[in-house]
């Protein structure tokens, strides 16, 4: 599904974007977007709150929305408790499903890399890359 | 009834909304001049009723549809004229809420101030705050209390509808003055269709009113059996009970007697002036409150109750029953048909429809809301199946409120306010505003049940429909909600407040919008999230300027500007936008926590000299420990060791101890270097950048100690006065430059001292794009290393305190000449220069080099030295030479450490001189060090001596490879063949070879005479190699000679003159280095060989001065491998007549042993014959003859002599063999040879034909003597014995002709 808007973003334990990137297609009014993107997804973190201690999936489906953007959101283990969210306006949850999972496994290898500290940004050009690809894959 | 209830759902905030607002309208008609009367109190005549319209303790019966009576205790009437009983229009209700709004911008504005504070407060107490905003959750002052009026004035605007009823007059009240003519007649034609509410007019009510007649009298303008006349004229024609009189204006002087005024409290758009009120008595009061109680209690409500009662009827008569409601359906479907009419109400007053809404409504307003609700229920429906959805919308909302207000069904009133809603919307523009109403209302339901959550996505939903002021307003309510719900979300909190200041911002209410994006500040500023911080920080920024606080203003922008994650253009628009405030502010504005450029702390370097001088930069960066090693030696060990030089010197300790400062000196700069980074990709310019600093003056005497402590502390708190005067007190450098789009630029600020005292470097400040000044504070309270270590004080504060002390002569220095580049083997003289710009001379000057292999001091310091020419050879005296090696050793005695010559002073305002020999030994990175040593003349301060370090750094080429190797000479002991590899290894340069000297007196070299003509060039360009071939001969006098070019194109007179004497002082002192930098493997042997290859470059430029070069090849063996040699020496040629006897020769056998030890030496004739000098008589005789001559040689005899004594002239056997000759004689077989020694040995030949004979068929055997010297050590890799084959000598033998 081409041409939607998105932004993906990895939030970390404290509430810190380690990770930001704008996907799709829509790369002309990312400018302006990005903080209204920002906006709506620091916002969700409001209710990912709520939603995390209901249910024992890491895929939490859509938990927010503003206007026709939908906050999807993953969200990992418990200790680190890295979130990882998307802000789309396609509703594949099934690939957006697809896309979390494997994103998680990349942030995973992150996570693996001893000079990486955790809570700390994402830098691998190599991860962006990776993330990038995914997002055409399955969004 | 469940009353308990209600009053819980009625006392909430909604409820009393609902109380307030859906109550009974009383319509009022006055004539002019009854307001007149009313006016002289700045009152209308409904706003005089007004405070009076709420009943709190009414207590009234009530009986509506059931049969149960019961009591209403509190009771509002709305009292309006007439005229303002109609809808208003759009744009007046517009201007009316942008008024609630624009009120308010000012009284919230000036609180945001201290809001602002607040909020920063939060951020380190966020949950405080919260809980204290969640304590008082119902208390108006958490949330803007004009919320609520807000919402009220939307609600206002909305009043009189056609499709609700409760907004319709229940009762009109008439009013007619005292004063009118005819007031009877005035009673009739107020109630004038014409003037009557478009509501009456076209039927959507009943025109059949509860009407009341006011007679009102103002006693000031007449008596009061004028009223009474007229009052009972009234009873007469319109009845006793709905005729009243009520006089006003009793009070003659016009003076306010009662404690308050009730209008007061009534805020409800009346303008409250002084004279308010002023001719009302309390009993003007009294009777206005007992009028409104009558007309409350004993008209309207006893009306509506009738009207109740009687609706109930016909309703139930209609619609209620099974059989009713069958019909009502059969008959709907019929009306189905009909098409709407599109003009006019649609259903009248008389309508069923209607009724059932009345009577809704009444009972509503009456608090019967059960009655009411069953009624919204069943007209819910028809309305439904009419598809008429505003009125059933309407319905709905009521039914919603009705469960709400009876605390009943959560979930059916939900849905009912929903189904309201979306009806509402559905019907286009005409229902928004409603669909708002309804929402409010629907949110207020929420947020009574705790449901914030709900609420706030309530108001949000209003939000997106409405105009963007009330969607402002809306947004914001919304965010309140979020920060009310359990848990409180903040970021929805924040990003709703952004969305409301946005529409604020869009309906003009800046004010409004920088509040709540402020608030909403609160919220992120902790973040990370940069876009949003941006965003939020630009344009609070924008909107105080548009408002005209520029400095809050540039407080925010300074926030956004170092943003490195913005695109080009967006950081372009921030900085223009920063720019155009603080250029609109029209001065240079300064900023505290300008963030351009970024300054980069660890790069922070600061270079000052106290008793450590240094010449250029370079030589600041090399670590202190190097420069400490240097100059162990040289300057005085310890402080402490000195503590009697001088009182002040033990000031100076106390006070490093004291505060760690450190010391400089007046007039000396202090460097600081930094590191200024552009984080845009947009270049800025810089300028003015310097240091602050603050420079305390030292008092004199004994408090020394005391104030600095205290000084330490307070240094920051001078005051304004002193601050001034010390300005002048130091002066710093300033700096002007551009940075471009992420450059990271490092630059060296100066501050130079000027008087004595505490100097503190504070921090940096600059001028960016010549408007703003912007400064960075150091923060001295970090500790770590500093990138130029002072070894103990690694506190970084410390380093940043000054103690300033008094001017000392400083010594500037450099190497002139010296070489950046070169190639190896480069000598050549420099100048070392020191100037002393002060006043003071120094003196006890001493010098240490780091590498004296590289660098040595020219020992006589002579200043005309003409180099090259100096180098060359000169007649010399003995003396000159032993002077030398004396200076030389002296100056190696010192481990490099160089006295310049006692009573060398440089005075003030000289320059000294002294010349340094550079020989660049070896290719690589060479670091030169160099101290200079010096003591002050006459010290008075508080130092008395410093040091001037040098540092230069050296990149050497490698130029010329050269390997020598050395072969003895066959036939001649002492005299061998040396071969010279040279290669040229540079790329571009051409040497000219000018002089192979061997350094040693036993050496003497010539060039092969036989070899040289022609071949040798003394020409090598680049990347060629050349071999060369010299004999070297051991003698005992010095003799050194050129290397002889036959085809020389640099000119044969240069080579002439151009010998260079390398036992001079640069050249043999660098020889001695080069000798002990290339001790290896040649050590122990005996017999080695120094070479100096001097060579020049050849140059472009004739003018030029000659570069020249020097190459040391050192232990060169010249011996063999084996110790002992040996060659025969004698006539090649003899001539004899054969034929009368055999021919005797006699030959010379010369043994040379080079070894350190004796040997003993044998010589064997290999064939199996006794040796032909005699058999050596037991060993030879008992020894294994199979072994090849092998022997071992007796040690504890005497060789020599039993050799001697054995040695009998033979008798040839080669007679018989047909061996042509025969060893005659010789003076010993065996023999042994001192170390280091030579021997011949005679022996004689007897040749028995002529021809030519091969003398060479014996062998020589010879064995080191052990013992002597330990051969593990010395001799390790030569073998202790061996033997050596004779090498072949030919002698020719010519029979003489007769």
């Amino acid at each position: 599904m081409s041409g939607t808007t998105a932004c993906f973003v990895i939030v970390s334990r404290n509430d810190i974007p380690i990770y930001e990137a704008e996907l799709g297609s829509s790369a002309v009014r990312k400018e302006e977007a990005a903080h209204q993107h920002q906006f709506i997804l620091h916002a969700a973190l409001d209710i990912v709150q709520d939603v995390a201690w209901t249910t024992s999936a890491m895929f939490l489906k859509s938990v927010d929305r503003f206007n026709d953007l939908v906050v999807s959101v993953y969200v990992t283990a418990v200790i680190i408790h890295t979130r990882l969210m998307l802000l789309h306006d396609s509703r594949n949850e099934d690939g957006i499903k697809s896309f979390f999972q494997e994103v998680h496994e990349l942030y995973i290898k992150i996570l693996l890399n001893p000079l990486y500290l955790p809570g700390s940004r994402v830098t691998s050009s190599h991860f962006d890359t990776k993330v990038r690809a995914l997002a055409r894959k399955f969004l | 009834m469940d009353h308990a209830m209600m009053a819980s759902a009625a006392d909430s905030p909604l409820g009393r909304i609902l109380v307030e607002e859906i109550a009974p309208v009383v319509m009022v008609l006055s004539t002019p001049l009854a307001e007149q009367a009313c006016r002289k109190n700045g009152l209308d005549f409904v706003q005089m009723l007004r405070p009076f319209c709420f009943f709190e303790n009414i207590d009234v019966p009530v009986r509506t549809a059931s049969d149960q009576p019961y009591r209403l205790q509190e009771f509002i009437l709305r009292v309006f004229y007439a005229s303002d009983v109609r809808k208003h229009s759009s744009e007046v209700a517009e201007n009316l809420l942008k008024q609630v709004v624009t009120d308010r911008s000012e009284i919230p504005f000036s609180k945001s101030q201290t809001d602002g504070l607040h909020y920063e407060g939060i951020s380190a107490g966020r949950k405080t705050h919260l809980d204290a905003i969640r304590i008082n959750r119902h208390d108006s002052e958490s949330v803007p209390p004009w919320f609520q009026t807000f919402n009220r004035e939307l609600l206002h605007t909305l009043s009189f509808s056609e499709h609700e009823t409760f907004d319709h007059p229940v009762a009109c009240l008439l009013v007619v003055s005292t004063n009118d003519d005819q007031p009877i007649s005035r009673f009739v034609d107020l109630f004038n269709m014409e003037q009557l509410p478009s509501l009456l007019k076209d039927g959507t009510m009943d025109s059949k009113i509860l009407k009341h007649y006011l007679l009102l009298h103002d006693n000031q303008s007449g008596n009061l059996e004028k009223a009474s006349s007229i009052l009972a004229e009234m009873k007469s024609t319109f009845g006793l009970k709905d005729s009243r009189l009520l006089c006003i204006n009793s009070s003659p002087d016009g003076i306010w007697e009662g404690d308050h005024s009730p209008w007061f409290h009534y805020k409800n758009g009346v303008s409250l002036k002084q004279d308010n009120a002023c001719f009302l008595t309390s009993d003007d009061l009294n009777q206005i409150r007992d009028f409104m109680q009558d007309l409350c209690s004993k008209h309207i409500i006893p009306h509506m109750e009738h009207k109740v009662r009687e609706l109930n009827q016909q309703v139930s008569a209609i619609r209620k029953g099974f059989r009713n409601q069958i019909k009502n359906l059969w008959w709907r479907k019929g009306k189905e048909d009909t098409p709407e009419a599109p003009k006019g109400p649609m259903y009248t007053f008389n309508s069923t429809e209607s009724q059932i809404r009345l009577l809704g409504d009444y009972a509503f307003m009456l608090c019967d809301y059960e009655l009411a609700l069953s009624n919204y229920r069943l007209l819910s429906t028809d309305y439904k199946l009419d598809k008429a959805w505003k009125h059933y919308a309407g319905a709905q909302e009521m039914v919603g409120l009705s469960l709400f207000m009876l605390d009943q069904s959560k979930k059916e009133a939900e849905y009912s306010m929903e189904n309201a809603f979306h009806s509402y919307e559905r019907i286009g523009s005409s229902g928004l505003r409603y669909a708002t109403r309804c929402g409010l209302w629907w949110a207020e339901m929420f947020k009574e049940r705790g449901q914030y959550k709900e609420a706030a996505a309530v108001y949000f939903r209003i939000s997106i429909e409405e105009p963007s002021l009330h969607a402002a307003v809306m947004l914001e309510q919304a965010s309140y909600c979020y920060l009310l719900s359990d848990p409180p979300m903040l970021r929805k909190y924040a990003f709703h407040l952004v969305l409301a200041g946005n529409r604020y911002y869009i309906s003009e209410q800046k004010k409004h919008a920088i509040r709540t994006y402020t608030g909403a500040l609160s919220v992120y500023k902790e973040n990370s999230w940069s876009y949003i911080n941006d965003h939020v920080h630009f344009n609070i920024g924008r909107w105080y300027a548009l408002i005209g606080m520029l400095d809050v203003a540039i407080d925010h922008m300074v926030e956004v500007l170092a943003c490195s994650h913005q695109s080009a253009a967006t950081q372009k628009l921030f900085l223009n936008d920063f720019l155009r405030i603080v250029q609109s502010t029209g001065s240079k504005t300064e900023v505290n926590k300008l963030q351009l450029p970024l300054i980069n702390m660890p790069s922070l370097k600061i270079t000052f000299e106290d008793h450590r001088t240094y010449a250029s930069s370079a030589s600041v960066h090399v670590e202190e420990s190097l420069w400490k090693t240097l100059e162990e030696d040289m300057v005085p060990s310890t402080y402490a060791a000195k503590s009697n030089w001088l009182e002040s010197y033990k000031n100076l300790n106390a006070l490093k101890k004291s505060n760690e400062a450190s010391i400089c000196v007046i007039g000396e700069p202090i460097k600081v270097y930094l590191e200024f980074k552009n984080p845009l990709q947009i270049s800025i310019s810089l300028s003015d950048v310097s240091l602050i600093c603050e420079l305390s003056p030292r008092p004199d005497g004994t408090e020394l100690s005391k104030f600095i402590s205290e000084n330490a502390f307070e240094i920051g708190l001078l005051d304004k006065t002193e601050l001034e005067n010390v300005y002048a007190s130091y002066v710093l450098s300033r700096e002007n430059f551009i940075l471009g789009g992420g450059e990271t630029r490092g630059v060296e600020l100066d501050v130079t001292p000027r008087i004595q005292g505490l100097l503190k470097i504070v921090g940096v400040r600059w001028v960016f794009s010549d408007s703003i000044v912007g400064s960075h504070i150091f923060n001295t309270d970090i500790k770590r290393k500093r990138g130029k270590p002072r070894s103990n004080e690694d506190h970084f504060g410390s380093t940043l305190c000054f103690v300033v002390v008094k001017g000392l002569p400083k010594l500037e220095g450099c190497i002139h000449k010296m070489p950046h580049k070169t190639y190896a083997g480069d000598l050549r003289l420099v100048m070392l220069e020191l100037k002393n710009h002060s006043e003071y001379s120094v003196k006890n000057l001493k010098m240490k080099i780091s590498h004296p292999r590289f660098l040595i001091p020219e020992s006589l310091g002579d200043l005309e030295l003409n180099f090259p020419a100096c180098l060359e050879k000169q007649i010399r005296s003995e003396s000159s030479d032993i002077q030398e090696k004396i200076a030389f050793n002296s100056y190696e005695k010192s481990n490099g450490s160089f006295s310049f010559p006692n009573g060398t002073k440089i005075q003030g305002g000289t320059i000294f001189h002294w010349p340094l020999w550079l020989h660049a030994g070896v290719a690589g990175n060479l670091s030169q060090y160099i101290s200079v040593y010096y003591e002050m003349e006459n010290h008075s301060g508080d130092m008395t001596y410093r040091t001037l370090r040098m540092h230069y750094h050296i990149e050497v080429l490698p130029s010329l490879n050269i390997s020598m190797s050395i072969t003895p000479y066959p036939t001649k002991f002492e005299e061998f063949l040396l071969r010279m590899d040279i290669v040229n290894r540079t790329h571009t340069e051409n040497f000219w070879l000018r002089q192979l000297s061997v350094v040693s007196s036993d050496w003497d070299i010539s060039t092969l005479s036989s070899y040289a003509s022609g071949h040798l060039s003394q020409l090598l360009p680049a990347g060629q190699s050349l071999v060369c071939f010299f004999k070297l001969k051991g003698v005992s006098e010095i003799n050194l000679l050129p290397i002889q070019g036959s085809d020389s194109r640099v000119g044969s007179e240069d080579t002439a003159k151009g010998l260079l004497d390398t036992f001079k002082s640069p050249l043999i002192d660098f020889h001695h280095h080069e000798r002990r930098h290339q001790e290896n493997s040649g050590q122990g042997c005996p017999s080695t060989a120094d070479f100096i290859l001097i060579s020049q470059l050849v140059n472009s430029d004739p003018d030029e001065l000659p570069q020249l070069f020097s190459h040391h090849s050192c232990h060169c063996r010249t011996a063999s491998k084996d110790p002992v040699l040996w060659l025969l020496c004698g006539p090649h040629a003899i001539t004899h007549d054969f034929g009368s006897s055999f021919c005797e020769a006699d030959l010379v056998m010369r043994l040379h042993n080079s070894s350190t030890t004796a040997a003993s030496v044998k010589v064997v004739i290999p064939d199996g014959m006794p040796a032909l000098l005699g058999e050596s008589s037991d060993d030879f005789a008992s020894s294994n003859r199979g072994q090849g001559g092998w022997q071992d040689v007796p040690l504890a005899s005497d060789p020599l002599t039993s050799a001697l004594e054995g040695a009998r002239p033979k008798m040839p056997q080669s007679g018989s063999d047909g061996q042509p000759f025969a060893w005659c004689r010789s003076s010993s077989s065996h023999l042994v040879l001192e170390p280091m020694s030579t021997v011949e040995v005679p022996v004689r030949v007897c040749i028995f034909s002529a021809g030519v004979h091969d003398l060479s068929n014996f062998e020589l055997h010879w064995s080191l003597r052990a013992g002597e010297t330990d051969p593990g050590t010395e001799d390790r890799r030569r073998s202790l014995s061996g033997m050596s084959r004779a090498r072949p000598f030919y002698l020719t033998a010519l029979q003489t002709v007769n």
